[in-house]
């Protein structure tokens, strides 16, 4: 029996093969990409954050309107640190505000003189999107044909995507929906300016905290031209070209593989799986795309280059930090990609969850696993809790959501979401992670939490 | 020098005539519906709808008071769009019930339960036959209101549901709205003070202000809060203050249904409406006005004398909850500001007379702009200039492109430490937020060498 049943899920057993302890003589993934169960108290947001929130938001140069009431549009305005070089994405909040009378009477003409409105007031955007919300998807508006409309009066490219945030069981189909809309209305919809043997790009970074900043110099460097970064810090004019890539090279491999196999399949562009977290995963990364385009020397010379400048603070890391434990709860695929590198600190991951990971995300957690390694398919509050407090960790590196929670409970976190002092992608990046969970594990504020107030 | 309304124009109220809406500082009913519940002891918000609707406010709440906020949600799906939601609902109120055994539950509803059209009561009512826990099954599309309606909807379905009739108690119900715990505890010590007994509806300035305590241990279900008991007993108090009249609806309920007087009046921030405020617990209570206060006030008046000649006539544009913000409005015009541009996203009532009752009697040009967002605010603000802008933390890139610092209030405020913790009401709070505004003032630009005597 690998899977386990933890207290406080005593009256929800159906909570139980979501929880699974690693014996890799008998390996069983915890289930996955199913509906929540209702009032667990998930930590699960919906498709339209999925859609909006990772993939289609980064979009820098995009008017980002979001065609629903107002919350929605709300909380989705610079939330996630999806950084770029100009403001408008994160610095504006477009929404059509429907109201119970656009409910009754449909919000076709609110969103039509909205997007026509908005091109007005920012002639800068290059592109608007379209977001639909949960109540557009019940009262049914053509967003497509108003699209299709607005589009051929203001002369650039209007994108709905159909993103009704009660569709499917997690933010994880929004994601599909925002590759899928952006490969079949986008990509192939203009050809780059040239072409060179070494075009490539990368997808599924979303630059948080300056992430892609890191990354895509290092390809540059060895003489890869980095066609697109599918969102980060990406102009919507660097989409339309993706598909005349030699190469995709995918990091987010739970919200954007989808991009990359549908451009495999019609445009025959290979894509290779890649992690640019941590110091062998990152040099693992460059030698793949070297191989790639036999830039293998290049390759070497710039790994060299990186761990001769960054090697060193990672060691006086790992002396600080040897022999400590982890837990990471990601949305998925950061729950892999930073096993790899905790070790390289001298840490081990004792816990894993993740909010949407569908199997291929839990068979790599397992491959990187030691026994006894507990893995947690969308966790709750409660459970969250229970284990911090059964095993202790030194400390966890989750989303704000559960931060305040694991402060209270006396221990060290880390913002894995949008960092604390990122970015934390690429050999740089690395230094600043290490230097973070430095930061949290050995600051002196913990030893007051075991220091009561005593009269001696 | 400020600039006086010489001119017989009436003073314009702008809403916006545009269909899109760029930057609304306002949020949708269940973020507000959730911060009334989370001031109930015991109480677990469960929000009937899509995981977003539960997560988005979540993480306002988590960054605005750096707590953790745990609210449950019945995780609609494709099915409750064609089949109705009761079966998640019923299912999400059983498991709750199950694992936490809560004294309560605060349901909202959402865009998305409320268009399939679900009958949340009687789903509530189904799902807890012989039960003692209490369902309070508030009514909150998004597609209606603001978060402020939400709060209003939520707390009055909180009275609705418990209220009864009993002995009178001789307690005030002090009507919060969406203030912060800094404040709330401001108005408990000025009741303590007074020697005065009061039901705080609701109250969250001890669950979402939480200590660590030794070992370290957060309850699901943190201490604090109003209790059920308390909330009951609201029937039977001597009146009741809303400290927010956009979070009254309680109050008339109360009034109309127990005869308990309701008193709306100005949120106290400044010297005369923090009067008021002591004027009216005293014509509720009898009770008389302690030294304590008298010298409290008199501090206020100190803090004001002392700065003026910093703060006459500076131009100062305010945004956010129209409570805070016309109670603002006036303070900054008794301390010799001149307040150019008052914003709200939320429409209220008594928003306009009250800017208006301040222009008139400060001579003031104060501009309304009512129902609309932050793009109108910004261009309302670069006509009509501010030498220092109010607002929450949506204001920043304001803030920014004017050159001018920015104080902040209200919710959220996520890029800056601490300030749920701090009072802006009552002579005491109102001193700190004139001195904010002044070292704002003072810390930007401002000649280093006319500030050592």
């Amino acid at each position: 029996m690998t899977t386990i049943l933890p207290e406080c899920d005593i009256p929800i057993p159906q909570r139980q093969p979501h929880i699974v302890c690693h014996d890799p003589e008998n390996i069983v993934l915890p289930m996955c990409n199913v509906q929540t169960v209702p009032g667990d108290m998930t930590e699960r947001g919906c498709t339209f954050a999925g859609c909006r929130g990772v993939v289609g938001g980064p979009v820098k140069d995009a008017i980002q309107l979001v065609h629903g009431p107002i919350g929605c549009a709300y909380y989705t305005w610079g939330t996630r640190r999806n950084l770029s070089d100009t403001k408008l994405h994160r610095k504006y909040c477009f929404s059509t505000d429907l109201t119970e009378e656009s409910v009754i009477y449909g919000g076709a003409k609110k969103l039509l003189n909205s997007i026509i409105e908005s091109h007005e007031l920012f002639p800068e955007g290059k592109a608007v999107f379209v977001y639909s919300t949960c109540v557009v998807g019940l009262i049914g508006d053509d967003t497509e044909a108003i699209c299709k409309q607005a589009q051929e009066k203001i002369g650039i490219p209007v994108i709905p995507f159909h993103c009704e945030g009660f569709r499917g069981v997690s933010q994880s189909l929004g994601h599909h929906i925002a590759n899928r809309t952006l490969f079949e209305k986008v990509v192939g919809t203009a050809e780059p300016e040239e072409t060179t043997p070494y075009d490539m790009c990368i997808v599924g970074e979303f630059n948080i905290d300056g992430d892609a900043w890191i990354v895509k110099p290092l390809f540059e460097r060895m003489g890869v031209r980095v066609l697109s970064v599918f969102t980060g810090n990406a102009s919507y004019n660097d989409i339309p070209p993706m598909h005349r890539a030699k190469l995709n090279i995918v990091q987010c491999q739970r919200s954007s593989t989808y991009i990359a196999k549908m451009i495999q399949e019609k445009y025959g562009v290979p894509y290779i799986n890649v992690s640019l977290f941590g110091m062998a995963q990152t040099a693992d990364a460059l030698r793949d795309v070297g191989k790639f385009f036999h830039l293998e020397e290049n390759a070497e010379k710039v790994i060299a280059e990186e761990l001769a400048k960054y090697q060193p603070m990672i060691d006086h890391y790992r002396k600080r930090l040897d022999g400590k434990k982890c837990f990471i709860y990601q949305g998925a695929p950061r729950a892999w990609h930073w096993m790899g590198p905790m070790r390289e600190l001298g840490i081990e991951t004792i816990l894993t969850a993740t909010t949407f990971g569908h199997k291929d995300d839990y068979e790599k957690i397992m491959e990187r696993a030691k026994p006894g390694h507990i893995c947690i398919d969308n966790p709750n509050a409660l459970e969250i809790e229970e284990y911090l407090v059964k095993l202790k960790p030194d400390f966890f590196i989750g989303g704000l959501k559960e931060k305040y929670l694991t402060y209270k409970l006396g221990i060290p976190f880390i913002n894995g979401h949008s960092y604390e002092e990122g970015p934390y992608a690429g050999f740089e990046g690395f230094v600043n992670f290490a230097k973070d969970i430095d930061v949290a594990v050995n600051s002196p504020v913990w030893k007051f939490i075991n220091h009561p107030l005593e009269v001696k | 020098m400020a600039v006086m309304n010489q001119s017989s124009e009436p003073i314009k109220t702008v809403r916006k005539t545009r269909s899109v809406t760029i930057n609304p500082p306002k949020m949708c009913q269940p973020m507000g519906a959730i911060l009334a519940y989370m001031g109930v002891h015991g109480c677990v918000p469960l929000v009937h709808g899509s995981q977003g609707c539960s997560t988005y406010p979540r993480y306002n709440i988590a960054r605005h008071f750096r707590e953790s906020a745990e609210v449950a949600v019945s995780s609609l799906a494709e099915d409750a769009a064609v089949y109705g939601g009761a079966k998640n609902l019923t299912e999400a109120i059983k498991n709750i019930k199950s694992r936490l055994n809560p004294a309560a539950i605060g349901i909202c509803t959402t865009c998305m339960s409320e268009t399939i059209g679900d009958d949340v009561k009687l789903i509530a009512k189904k799902a807890l036959t012989d039960d003692t826990m209490k369902i309070f099954p508030a009514s909150t599309p998004s597609y209606v209101g603001t978060h402020l309606t939400g709060y209003d909807n939520a707390l009055r379905t909180l009275v609705e549901t418990l209220a009864v009739k009993g002995e009178p108690n001789n307690k005030i119900n002090i009507i919060t709205g969406i203030i912060n715990p800094g404040d709330i505890r401001e108005i408990k010590n000025m009741l303590r003070l007074m020697n005065v007994q009061s039901i705080f509806l609701s109250d969250i300035s001890e669950t979402l202000d939480t200590p660590i305590l030794p070992g370290g241990h957060k309850p699901v279900l943190p201490d604090g809060g109003t209790s059920l008991a308390d909330i009951a007993d609201s029937a039977n108090s001597l009146g009741t203050i809303a400290i927010c009249r956009t979070a009254g609806s309680a109050a008339t309920y109360l009034k109309n249904k127990f005869n308990v007087p309701s008193v709306p009046d100005p949120a106290p921030i400044g010297v005369i409406n923090t009067d008021r405020f002591v004027q009216n617990i005293c014509k509720l209570s009898g009770a008389s006005i302690p030294d304590e206060i008298i010298k409290e006030r008199g501090r206020l008046i100190d803090s004001m004398v002392d700065v003026h000649h910093y703060m006459y006539g500076k131009k100062v544009a305010i945004f956010g909850d129209p409570d805070l913000v016309s109670a603002i409005v006036r303070f900054c015009a008794e301390a010799g500001m001149n307040p150019t541009v008052a914003m709200t996203a939320t429409k209220h009532k008594d928003f306009a007379p009250d800017i208006k009752a301040v222009n008139s009697e400060y001579k003031t040009d104060t501009q309304i702009l009512e129902g609309t967002d932050l793009y109108e605010f910004h261009e309302v603000v670069k006509t009509h200039g501010a030498e220092l802008i109010l607002g929450n933390s949506k204001g920043t890139d304001i803030a920014d492109d004017e050159g001018v610092p920015l104080v902040r209030f209200g919710f959220p405020v996520y890029d800056r430490v601490g300030v749920y913790r701090y009072s802006i009401m009552g002579y005491n709070g109102s001193i700190y937020l004139l001195d904010l505004m002044t070292n704002a003032i003072l810390g930007h630009k401002y000649d280093p060498n006319k500030l050592h005597q």
